[in-house]
């Protein structure tokens, strides 16, 4: 903020230089009004980038290992809120709940996107129109969409009046243990597959023609292609998909807050939601983040993993 | 899904290029035909909240009874003037403008200062700066939520709007985007201006920031949203009820048994600016997801 004044101020009277006769050598950084100019306009951000940042993330890890009272005092307390992490039952619950809920989202996101993908890829008069309904979840913010799924998919909503037309009897979408996790996928898949779509169709339409002709010339079917030409192609946008839509499902919050509050008893308690209630529900910071902190490691290995299943097929 | 894929596919087999060669647009549109019905059923249940949301804003006071609701009879607005009237829907509405316009000027502003340091300014430890903020990418948000809000408290800063804003400005994937973006500039460009004597910050505003223009209003676009759309930083950040933003506001007037209408149409209203935001930057928008998929 305080860079705005200066911005608009004259430039700094520098005479013209005059035209170098010789590659001049390398000033010494501090001289060099270019690198003093570097740091400037890069302070900003380094700034606000250490202190909200840089610093949150080193203090929540030091969280993790000592206890935090509202008083303002940190005490060091070493392991032990990953000893009583690890045999709290509610902490291996709501792993089970986090990676099960990842599991329904997971697959059913990258099937629904490559489809509507595949799909948009053969019609691509009118796509205009489509994409921007396809894309208007993905803009939506997810309380209004979470406030919305809680009427569609209410004991008398419109999931369950169409269900009876078929003389299902009405099931109980966010109140059924069983129902709830796949429930907030299918929210989850309808808010995303908008932009999954789209950066799968930008890979599909960018592999070139001649491959899908010399498919057609060896007696390739429709499948066939798909399988042989268009994943391999596409295997960069999958796995980018792929990472974001983990990382996502892996913290999704809102909806969970919003629609459930985490249950029926704890069936969609994920460790997102943990994370907040240990922290906020109870202000106890220190096992709040010693959960954040299984949640750091959980999403690095995930990401090292796919990074290296990406690098072994590329 | 796997449905949409078998039917789609065989359009693609050899028989049917030679069909297309004798009579082209009949073959083509029977062929588009059946997908674009599909594509249209799909539409339709993709729009269907957003139906659903319009629809039951508009009949305050009726019992919903299910066909009859989405097919209204009569239509009242008496839900949104009741809504526009309390006391703090409109209050939230202003924060949550500021905190989105306010936001995306400086995330602008501090995104493509730094992007152009990263991208065209020589500095020590400037490769170092750079894959450090990075990296920081990685560290998921709900592990740096809690010592945020200690931060912000011990500054004073709890239940301020700089207190919830400040700390959103640290946009890292903008400033990586506009890096990217700033790559592509010639450095003739700038060499020409420095020796036409133009300083630093000449160069910057009236040679670098005109050049950004299509990248500027793709960010705009996604901060404007993600920022519109924020929940979990300004419902912990602000706890009185006049500081919400409208998607914290909106969550408590769930919680308070507020009648579905009222609530919906209080949902529509927070909905029209993202609404609004989409289709007239929808190409920007576009662009940005193409550009993330590319990286």
């Amino acid at each position: 903020m305080t860079a705005t004044p200066t911005l608009t101020a004259p430039p700094s009277p520098s005479e013209p230089e005059p035209a170098p006769v010789a590659p001049r050598r390398p000033r010494r950084w501090w001289n060099s009004r270019e690198a003093i100019a570097g740091y400037i306009f890069v302070g900003p951000m380094v700034l606000l980038f250490a202190v909200f940042r840089i610093w949150p993330a080193i203090y929540g890890i030091v969280l993790a290992f000592g206890e935090y009272t509202l008083r303002r005092t940190y005490k060091f307390v070493g392991l032990d809120h990953f000893v009583h992490l690890f045999q709290d039952p509610i902490f291996w619950d709501a792993l089970l709940v986090t990676f099960i809920f990842a599991a329904i989202q997971m697959p059913l996101a990258m099937i629904v996107s490559l489809g509507m993908a595949q799909l948009c890829n053969r019609v691509l008069r009118g796509m205009g129109f489509y994409r921007s309904i396809f894309f208007l979840p993905t803009v939506t913010s997810s309380v209004l969409i979470a406030l919305v799924f809680m009427w569609i998919f209410s004991g008398a909503g419109p999931v369950n009046a169409l269900l009876g037309v078929f003389g299902i009897e009405p099931v109980g979408w966010l109140t059924e243990r069983v129902w709830v996790l796949p429930t907030l996928a299918i929210l989850s898949v309808w808010s995303s597959f908008g932009y999954n779509m789209l950066i799968l169709l930008a890979g599909m339409l960018a592999i070139p023609t001649e491959y899908y002709e010399a498919a057609s010339l060896d007696g390739a079917n429709g499948w066939q292609k798909f399988w042989h030409v268009t994943l391999p192609n596409l295997k960069p946008a999958l796995f980018f998909v792929l990472i974001i839509e983990t990382i996502k499902s892996l913290q999704t919050f809102d909806s969970i807050f919003v629609m459930t509050g985490g249950g029926p008893a704890r069936a969609s308690y994920t460790l997102t939601f943990m994370i907040y209630d240990q922290g906020f529900g109870y202000f106890d910071f220190g096992y709040a983040s010693a959960a954040g902190v299984v949640l750091l490691i959980i999403t690095l290995a995930l990401s090292l993993i796919q990074r290296k299943i990406v690098g072994k097929n590329d | 899904m796997s449905e949409t894929m078998t039917t789609v596919l065989p359009d693609a087999s050899p028989k049917s290029v030679r069909l297309k060669r004798r009579s082209p647009s009949m073959r083509k549109l029977g062929r588009l035909l059946p997908l674009h019905l599909l594509l249209i059923l799909i539409a339709v249940v993709t729009a269907f909240p957003f139906y659903a949301m319009v629809i039951i804003s508009v009949q305050p006071g009726q019992p919903i009874q299910m066909p009859q609701a989405l097919f209204p009879t009569s239509i009242s607005f008496d839900a949104f003037i009741e809504t526009l009237s309390s006391r703090n829907i409109p209050r939230w509405a202003l924060n949550s403008t500021i905190y989105a316009v306010v936001s995306t000027v400086f995330v602008l502003l501090f995104a493509s200062m730094s992007g152009y340091a990263f991208a065209k300014k020589k500095f020590p430890g400037r490769e170092l700066i750079f894959w450090t903020l990075v990296a920081m990418l990685m560290i998921p948000y709900h592990l740096t939520i809690i010592p945020q809000y200690i931060l912000v408290g011990d500054l004073g800063g709890l239940n301020t709007m700089w207190g919830m804003l400040v700390p959103t400005l640290a946009n890292t994937s903008a400033m990586f985007l506009m890096r990217q973006f700033i790559h592509g500039i010639p450095d003739e460009l700038l060499d020409a201006a420095k020796i036409d004597g133009a300083g630093e910050f000449r160069i910057f505003w009236s040679i670098v920031l005109p050049q950004l223009k299509p990248i500027l209003a793709t960010l705009a676009t996604f901060v404007f949203l993600a920022h519109w759309n924020d929940f979990l930083w300004p419902m912990i950040s602000q706890t009185s009820a006049e500081n919400h933003v409208l998607t914290v506001g909106l969550n408590t007037l769930q919680e308070e048994q507020v009648p579905l209408a009222t609530i919906m149409a209080a949902a529509v209203i927070s909905f029209i600016p993202t609404f609004l935001v989409f289709i007239f930057f929808q190409r920007f928008f576009v662009r940005g997801v193409m550009m993330s998929g590319l990286k």
